[in-house]
């Protein structure tokens, strides 16, 4: 990528255009700088670039296959998913050779966008067997629009809606309430909203009674435009996931949205069982649902100098340690579908199936629709920005 | 004479020319060390320039594309300057911030930076240690730390509790506390350039308008001020500078109660997908603080300030 730079800035016929894309490509390089250790053109036999979002960055996943292959594997974890991909978009595809987002965008987004390519059915339709039941072959999201092309691998997954202290509010009110809860004005400046805004669109539109995965009418907007300023404004902070944790454990807030087994279990796992990922009963989504879900999918991102470890490194979170890891990574906790398979089931010990609510993980799967697109998202989200702003 | 004289310049002249063109020539020539430097200069120049051009250019891109250097609006702009657009919300609250920060503190740091020059004597150093020390730790670890300190049962609360007192008072994640995070944060900011300042005033002046009679509060009016100005209004622009980017305090402490203008802007760049307008976003920030230390600056004696006069 800098050569190529290089060349539009010294190349023959140089232009101002030239010079501005020149400039723009070495932008972009010195943007993605670190991950440069050699020429780019190099065979790249012997590195692994990973995007992901975090647990696959840690060194308990990544030391043992760096030590297997000898390879430099590098990864970069981001919290959100629309992020990562315009990273591929804004030129990036040249740079990685994985990346990990939620379910919808491989087969809605990436591959119609050629940002990522199919996987060899062959060598990966073996492992879906060992998944939990719900994830086996053809698995929805594992595969393209019309179910001919393996697109990703999936592992880590979990219902996500809200969580609340059950010292103050009990899991069956919480249940039986829903996402009511946030409409009570008793619990105004009594709970958090956690930092995850893509979710806290769905969050909203479901507390406002609506859908969120349809397109909107204008008179559903202004009911999410009104319930945004207020769900906003009785909140008592805004937070990354550290910050909810601490504040319900201190009883600064006895719930927050949105959040789920991924947010909460490590306060679970910290010896806070009264705090607890809740999936409503009912709610306006699909089929009457209340809750959202979201399973990762890992796919290989269309670089033309594709690492041959991308494949490897697929096959090998798959192998019951590895997935067992991956479910323990550093920051959160999180079920993953290989616990189908009884070897890697076994390594769960009771303390960890309770940190991520193993007990109910199957029925709020269950009562939970799974994470899309939201169709007039730009426009919801500006809403909801906007509706932040006037909290102060 | 007057051709003799002439006679006599002219090879003179003449054998000066070549020794001219030559020097000028040396002169064009970049000695061997600016040579072997060049690289690295272009590389740093790159290095400065590449994000600032990329950021200005993005700024004229479609909303919501990644069509850099390929299209040109002025639509991120209209979006910003439109009346509906509550952007300017967060402007006001992270210029309120700044200024705030910068006014406490200038009250705050100068009777430490007064104490340093003139009162702590050997202990100045180890005090300056102090102060500086903190910066080694990482912005937010500190601020969670602050965090722990106040949050309900946390340290100040507990403790006031387990001493049998009502407890500590609810300040987190209020604008208060982000006033507090700041100017915990910017202190060291004001304080060394303000005790730089105070080190320029000669004591001298200071003894000698105390011998013909001047008043303490004379003294500081009339010489301590004026000639620590210099130091005091560095100290106050640069905190000012860091204090309206900042956004760690607004988080962490404030727990969001207000949006500052960073926030905004990061915002775009992440959840909203919007990076031209993140990118017009922070082109406006730029051009405010830049027209404001311009402005500040073409105000300073710089000469004065370094000592030089």
């Amino acid at each position: 990528m800098a050569g190529r730079g290089m060349t539009g800035v010294y190349g023959p016929g140089l232009s101002r255009r030239s010079l501005l894309k020149g400039m723009a490509a070495g932008a972009g390089a010195m943007a993605a700088g670190p991950l440069f250790s050699g020429s780019a053109f190099a065979a790249r036999e012997k590195e692994l670039n990973i995007l992901c979002w975090e647990g696959y960055n840690s060194a308990q996943v990544l030391d043992p296959f760096r030590a297997k292959t000898g390879a430099t594997v590098k990864a970069e974890s981001l919290t959100n998913d629309p992020t990562m991909i315009n990273r591929l978009r804004a030129g990036e595809i040249n740079t990685w050779d994985l990346i990990n987002v939620n379910n919808p965008w491989a087969r809605k987004v990436m591959l119609p966008e050629k940002l990522i390519k199919p996987l060899p059915k062959e060598q990966f339709e073996p492992f879906f067997a060992k998944m939990l039941p719900s994830f086996k072959w053809p698995y929805k999201w594992a595969m393209s629009d019309d179910g001919s092309e393996l697109i990703g691998m999936v592992q880590r997954f979990g219902p996500y809606s809200f969580v609340v202290n059950t010292d103050k509010i009990s899991r069956k009110t919480a249940e039986d309430t829903g996402w009511n809860l946030f409409n009570d004005p008793a619990l105004a400046g009594k709970y958090g909203i956690l930092e995850s805004d893509d979710w806290n669109v769905f969050g909203i539109f479901i507390v406002a009674g609506i859908d969120p995965f349809k397109v909107h009418t204008p008179e559903e907007m202004a009911t999410f435009d009104e319930t945004a300023k207020r769900v906003f404004k009785g909140a008592k902070l805004i937070g990354d996931i550290a910050s909810m944790n601490q504040a319900l454990i201190s009883g600064e807030i006895d719930l927050h949205l949105t959040g789920g087994t991924y947010s909460v279990s490590p306060a679970r796992a910290d010896g806070h069982p009264n705090l607890r990922a809740i999936t409503p009963l009912k709610g306006p989504l699909t089929g009457g649902k209340g809750g959202i879900s979201w399973i990762e999918v890992t796919s290989t991102v269309n670089n033309p100098q594709l690492s041959p470890l991308a494949l490897d490194f697929l096959k090998y979170v798959q192998a019951p340690e590895v997935a067992h890891t991956v479910a323990f990574a550093e920051g959160t906790f999180n079920p993953v579908a290989q616990m189908g398979n009884p070897d890697c089931f076994k390594l769960f010990t009771k303390e960890e199936l309770d940190a991520i609510q193993w007990d109910s993980l199957e029925e709020e799967m269950a009562r939970s629709v799974e994470y899309d697109i939201v169709p007039d998202y730009d426009k919801a989200l500006d809403i909801m920005n906007a509706a932040k702003r006037l909290r102060g | 004479m007057a051709d003799l004289a002439h006679t006599e310049t002219q090879p003179r002249a003449l054998a000066h020319a070549p020794e001219g063109m030559d020097g000028v020539r040396h002169a064009r020539r970049l000695s061997v060390g600016a040579r072997c430097a060049l690289p690295v200069a272009v590389l740093l120049g790159l290095g400065f320039l590449a994000p600032l051009v990329a950021i200005l250019a993005y700024s004229f891109a479609t909303p919501r594309s990644f069509d850099v250097f390929r299209s040109f609006t002025l639509a991120n702009f209209a979006t910003l300057f439109d009346p509906s657009n509550t952007v300017w919300v967060s402007f006001v609250w992270s210029c309120g911030f700044a200024l705030f920060t910068v006014a406490l503190l200038a009250v705050i740091a100068y009777p430490i930076a007064y104490g340093l020059n003139m009162v702590f004597g050997r202990y100045a150093g180890f005090v300056s240690v102090l102060f500086v020390f903190p910066l080694f730790v990482s912005e937010n670890v500190r601020l969670y730390g602050w965090v722990l300190f106040f949050i309900k049962n946390g340290v100040l609360d507990g403790t006031l509790k387990w001493l049998g007192l009502p407890g500590g008072p609810e300040v987190l994640y209020t604008p208060g506390i982000t006033l507090f995070g700041m100017l915990y944060t910017y202190l060291p900011f004001m304080l060394f350039p303000m005790t730089l300042g105070l080190a320029l005033v000669p004591r001298d002046l200071v003894d000698a308008a105390r011998d013909l009679g001047a008043g303490r509060l004379f003294i500081w009016r009339e010489i301590e001020l004026p000639l620590a100005m210099p130091g005091i209004l560095i100290g106050m622009l640069l905190t000012f500078v860091l204090a309206i980017g900042a956004t760690a305090e607004a988080k962490i402490l404030g727990g969001q109660s207000v949006i500052v203008i960073s926030h905004d802007i990061e915002i775009a760049f992440t959840y909203s997908q919007n990076w031209p307008l993140g990118s017009a976003l922070a082109v406006v920030v730029t051009a405010f603080i830049g027209v404001l230390i311009l402005y500040v600056l073409s105000r300073l004696d710089l000469d004065r300030m370094l000592g030089r006069r």
